[in-house]
């Protein structure tokens, strides 16, 4: 079995992933590993790398080829060569939830939405990367104020069947909203609903601007807020394709093209064809 | 104040005039089939030919808050005022339904590139831009604004409308001459008598103009003129404020609420300032398209949105304040709306010369938590009546 | 290895020669109140017009160009909001007014006290606002050329005479303020100027549809934009252009393009961020792109479509190129056609739309552009986002993301089903064994 590996360097946590084919057979996911960015860009994707190697019993050498993807991607000194998450994202989704037109995609910092093509290939994309409100980061904001864990917000949101109005776009101001609800005694399920409700219109109003289409699959970190799923496929009018493997889609994006690469340095080495 | 026939009907008028499914409209258009109905984006429309032409005008000014933006982010980036967005969000959502035409001018860039975006998304409908002048003094004036007008006339006329003859014309202008003077004469019953009546509901009466026919719209307001100083009330200790900023996107009603509240009496605004463009009447004889063009130039309030340095603004805003007794002025300004922020700079240095009190305030159409502005008007009327 | 683009050459040293004797000046009538000196505004601008009074246009917007380029736009921004203006207006006005209160300049001279604000309307209510200020905060006299919209198919008789009238009547203010008689011969002479540098101009402009293009039709445009709008009624305008085509016909005859190898064309709407014109520019160095055609470039006249100045209607020549010949008074939907055009004239791959915060003329409704471009037309289209002025807004990380994942998606477009090339960081090694 051949190796490759991606490693997707986010503003909070660093995915790597380690992808095997075997001959002609269609690549496989065979390792994945999630550790904290922190401050020391390097170091994490390094750390990444080695936890994603002994997940997969295998010796760094066995991988032939790294990608690295993600805001950190230039400090990835071990690498071969580097992609931008978007082209990542889209690959890895079209990967994981094969005729997906449209990925969304909600991480810690960012938000993007992507119209692919049949092989998962980039034809137009949008980011709100200057403004946190349709982001993690606003939901981790709302799950301080109100003293409940990250995990908790999704389904708590699920109870609430009368979601408050919010309308601040900002992800500091949204602190103060949530603290005069609570204080008008309006329950933390409704308010997290509206939290919730008021993130997926920021976001599909971003996604509006490239074709939506089905299928429409979300990836990133948010993706496992069930609560933010629901709350998409409320104001899409649509149902979202979810993997198990969402938060790592960059990750595998990016091993997908180091297969690849691997791959044509190979064949043209010897002077045969690579594999498809 | 105590409770007359008056009183309901304001609540019937706020609710005329928020009405995004433009009902009153539709009703219009169901009583006379094959009518046509054109909607204007603010500020001033000639809204005399319109109605000579047998059609009628509809006064557009955002949808508030009654509509979530889901669509025109998409089309508009951000840095650009509400009423751009909620306007083609409406146009996006189905509401321009009754309206077989839309009419820009030249208020401001976004308002314009609203104009050109409007014409391509929505092909059926008559979309068209007119040109004010910013060049008040020269004699060529006049006749380019006149020619501009009867290019109008000629469009509606192609889109179906009546040719309307002189008479025609004179009859309409003398409509509006009638509804302007009204509401001139409301506005000064309220700066005599600001106890006697709200500046919410003076709005409202106001704004619900923009989707009724004229001939209605009159007798509102005379009924009005004639009920509201039956009223009874008590002067409150509230000082006497100038609005100034708000003739385009409107601040949400419950903010003109809450700015009485904390302590004003509003004693003049800029709110839907194009329906009481001309301080005078424009007169009927002579060629009727002229004396629009030449009222228009000669006989309009200053304005942020048309160039006139005979009397420039900055100063006309300060002998208005005077003139009405006002004690301070607000700037109220929608967020991001180009031509009032400018004219801040040149306000505010004015205001200082002449010492007198003035408040900045940005605010959205959108916008239904008002805390923070609250607390800043409070503020500032505690400071003017302490001193 | 990030590539660099460059163009250096003859006209770039006539170039800055040119604009420091225009500079220079500027100084002299500040100092000794002659020439004459007419502010204008850089859009659809009437310099044709000057010459008759033997007057040196004053441009605030190249003020202010010169400041951000310099990386000196910061401190008169602030200095102009401290007098009240907004986060949210023009940083154009903001700097160039900034400086006006400092008394400083970009260059180090001085800029006089101009003899007639002269502002020509020509779509950018901005400018009204802008120059309303400008007259008031200095004194100065104000004209307002009012240019009615191009909002018909075809400019109209009376919207052309409206705006002759206006010229005319500009004329007699000069005359009033100068004490000088104008002089028609020169006028009508810099107007025969004028067409032989569209002339030059548009022909330089349309050597760009040769592959590669002898020059970036965004970044160097700024090169020669300088003299078109100081210059372009004179005969140092005229000379200046026609060393500048001969210097890219010979370019052309060699083959020689801004890089070793083109690799992408553009064409490129609104305009740069000047503040951090050469870190984007090396953004798309990175990739070997060039702009073939950029709407900026027309801000000042439209002429690769055709319009020339005609000497023997000096007047109405001047009026028609003000009310229908320039990007800024021509309307959105224009603009749409206006780069469909050089995308199927200049054979481009992709649109690269450039908001600005500033500029609502150019940016505002441009998600509806991008949405033609995109769904409509089915052509590669980047939205980026900065500001022309104010460094505050230029987040460099997530500009290059963009530019990145774009030139990504077009490079595979082009390998089509072949791996893409991939870049390696030049710091790293060969891969290395981590235990």
């Amino acid at each position: 079995m051949r190796f490759a590996a991606g490693v997707d360097v986010g503003s909070t946590q660093t995915k790597a992933v380690i992808m095997g084919a075997n001959g002609g057979d269609a690549p496989r996911l065979v390792a994945r590993a999630l550790v904290d960015t922190g401050a020391n860009v390097q170091k994490a994707a390094e750390h990444g790398f080695v936890v994603a190697c002994k997940e997969a019993g295998i010796p760094a050498g066995a991988v032939g080829f790294v990608v690295g993807t993600g805001y950190g991607r230039y400090k990835i000194t071990f690498g071969n060569a580097q992609m931008t998450e978007i082209t990542c994202h889209a690959r890895g989704a079209a990967f994981l939830c094969p005729g997906t037109r449209t990925v969304i995609d909600m991480g810690g910092q960012d938000s993007k939405a992507i119209s692919i093509g049949a092989k998962g290939e980039v034809l137009d994309f949008v980011m709100n990367d200057k403004c946190a409100a349709g982001t993690g980061r606003f939901l981790a904001n709302a799950a301080d104020v109100m003293g409940i864990s990250l995990d908790e917000v999704g389904p708590l949101s699920l109870r609430g069947k009368q979601p408050v109005k919010i309308t601040t776009v900002c992800t500091v101001f949204v602190e103060s909203d949530i603290l005069s609800y609570l204080a008008q005694g309006k329950k933390p399920e409704d308010i997290l609903n509206g939290v919730h409700l008021a993130i997926a219109r920021r976001t599909v109003s971003l996604a509006r601007r490239v074709p939506i289409e089905p299928q429409i699959t979300m990836t990133g970190g948010v993706a496992r807020n069930l609560g933010m799923v629901r709350a998409l496929e409320q104001v899409l009018g649509a149902t979202l394709q979810v993997s198990a493997e969402a938060h790592f889609t960059g990750a595998i994006g990016a091993a997908l093209f180091a297969l690849e690469k691997m791959d044509q340095s190979f064949a043209s080495a010897a002077g045969r064809p690579a594999h498809a | 104040m105590k409770c007359l026939e008056i009183e309901r009907t304001f609540d019937k008028y706020a609710e005329i005039a928020q009405d995004i499914s433009l009902a009153e409209v539709r009703r219009w258009k169901s009583e006379h089939p094959g009518a046509k109905a054109i909607g204007y984006f603010p500020v001033y429309a000639p809204l005399e030919i319109i109605h000579a032409c047998g059609m009628l005008p509809v006064g557009l000014n955002g949808a508030g808050d009654r509509l979530d933006i889901q669509y025109a982010d998409a089309r508009f980036g951000s840095f650009i005022c509400s009423i751009v967005k909620t306007t083609l969000e409406m146009g996006m959502t189905g509401h321009f339904e009754p309206l077989d035409g839309m009419l820009f001018s030249t208020i401001c860039d976004s308002a314009r590139n609203l104009c050109y975006v409007i014409k391509r998304n929505f092909p059926q409908m008559y979309v068209d831009f007119l040109h004010l002048p910013h060049n008040p003094t020269s004699p060529a004036t006049i006749e380019l604004l006149r020619g501009e007008y009867a290019r109008l006339e000629q469009q509606l006329v192609e889109l179906g409308g009546l040719k309307p003859t002189d008479e025609a014309l004179r009859h309409s202008i003398a409509l509006y001459n009638e509804n302007r003077a009204l509401l001139r004469q409301l506005y000064a019953f309220r700066a005599a008598s600001p106890h006697l009546v709200h500046s919410w509901e003076l709005y409202t009466l106001m704004r619900a103009g923009n989707f009724v026919p004229v001939e209605t719209h009159n007798e509102w307001l005379r009924q009005a003129l004639h009920e509201l100083p039956a009223r009874t009330g008590k002067p409150r200790d509230s000082i006497r404020v100038v609005i100034e900023g708000s003739f385009c996107e409107q601040p949400p009603l419950d903010l003109i609420k809450l700015t009485e509240e904390a302590g004003c009496y509003i004693v003049d605004d800029d709110f839907i300032l194009g329906r009481r463009w001309f301080t005078a009447d424009v007169p009927l004889d002579g060629d009727p398209l002229t004396a629009l063009a030449e009222s228009y130039l000669n006989r309009a309030v200053y304005s942020s949105v048309r160039h006139d340095f005979r009397n420039p603004r900055h100063k006309a805003l300060v002998e208005k304040t005077r003139r009405l007794n006002g004690q301070a002025v607000i700037l109220l300004i929608a967020k991001f709306c180009e031509p009032a922020l400018f004219d801040y700079v040149l306000f505010k240095r004015e205001l200082e010369a002449a010492a007198i009190p003035h408040l900045l305030l940005e605010f959205e159409e959108k916008a239904f938590t008002f805390e923070r502005l609250r607390s800043e008007v409070e503020t500032f009327v505690e400071s003017l009546l302490f001193d | 290895m990030s590539a660099k683009s460059e163009y250096r050459s003859q006209i770039h040293q006539l170039q800055k020669k040119l604009m420091e004797r225009w500079y220079a000046r500027l100084d002299e009538a500040a100092g000794t109140g002659s020439p004459p000196t007419v502010a204008m505004m850089i859009s659809g601008n009437c310099v044709e017009l000057l010459e008759g009074f033997g007057a040196v246009p004053l441009y605030p917007e190249v003020n202010a160009l010169q400041l951000a380029i310099r990386h000196q736009s910061l401190e008169p921004i602030l200095l102009a909001e401290e007098l009240g203006y907004a986060a949210d207006n023009c940083a154009y006005v903001k700097a160039d007014i900034g400086c006006m209160l400092k008394g400083v300049t970009p260059t180090g001279g001085k800029l006089p006290v101009p003899t007639l604000v002269l502002c020509n309307f020509v779509g950018c209510n901005t400018y009204i606002k802008w120059f309303e200020h400008e007259a008031e905060l200095q004194g100065a006299p104000l004209y307002m050329l009012d240019v009615p919209f191009f909002r018909t198919e075809h400019p109209r008789r009376e919207d052309i005479d409206y705006v002759v009238h206006q010229i005319k009547e500009t004329v007699s203010k000069m005359e009033e303020l100068t004490g000088r008689k104008f002089d028609y011969d020169r006028f009508q002479q810099a107007v025969r100027c004028s067409a032989e540098v569209e002339e030059m101009w548009s022909r330089i402009k349309r050597l760009a549809q040769k592959t590669p293009s002898p020059f970036d039709a965004y970044f160097d445009a700024i090169t020669l934009m300088g003299p078109l709008y100081v210059y372009r009624g004179t005969p140092e305008g005229v000379e200046f252009f026609r060393v500048a085509l001969q210097e890219m016909e010979e370019k052309v005859a060699r083959g020689e393009g801004i890089y070793d190898q083109e690799k992408f064309r553009l064409v490129i709407e609104g305009p740069p961020p000047y503040p951090y014109f050469r870190t984007f520019r090396d953004m798309f160095a990175k990739w070997k792109a060039c702009a073939v055609a950029s709407t900026y470039s027309t801000v000042g006249g439209l002429w690769e479509f055709g319009f020339r100045h005609d000497p023997d209607n000096p007047f109405e020549a001047v009026a028609l190129h003000m009310l229908a010949h320039n990007v800024t008074n021509r309307n959105y939907l224009q603009r749409y056609d206006q780069i469909r055009r050089y995308v199927e004239e200049w054979g481009a791959h992709g649109v690269i739309i450039h908001f600005v915060k500033s500029c609502r003329l150019f940016s505002a409704g441009q998600g509806d552009m991008r949405d033609y471009f995109t769904r409509t037309l089915g052509i590669p289209t980047l939205y980026l986002e900065s500001d022309l002025e104010d460094p505050r807004y230029f987040a460099e990380a997530q500009t290059r993301n963009r530019i990145d994942a774009f030139f990504e998606a077009l490079e595979h477009a082009q390998a089509t089903g072949i791996s893409m090339s991939m870049e390696k960081p030049a710091s790293s090694p060969a891969l290395k064994v981590i235990s």
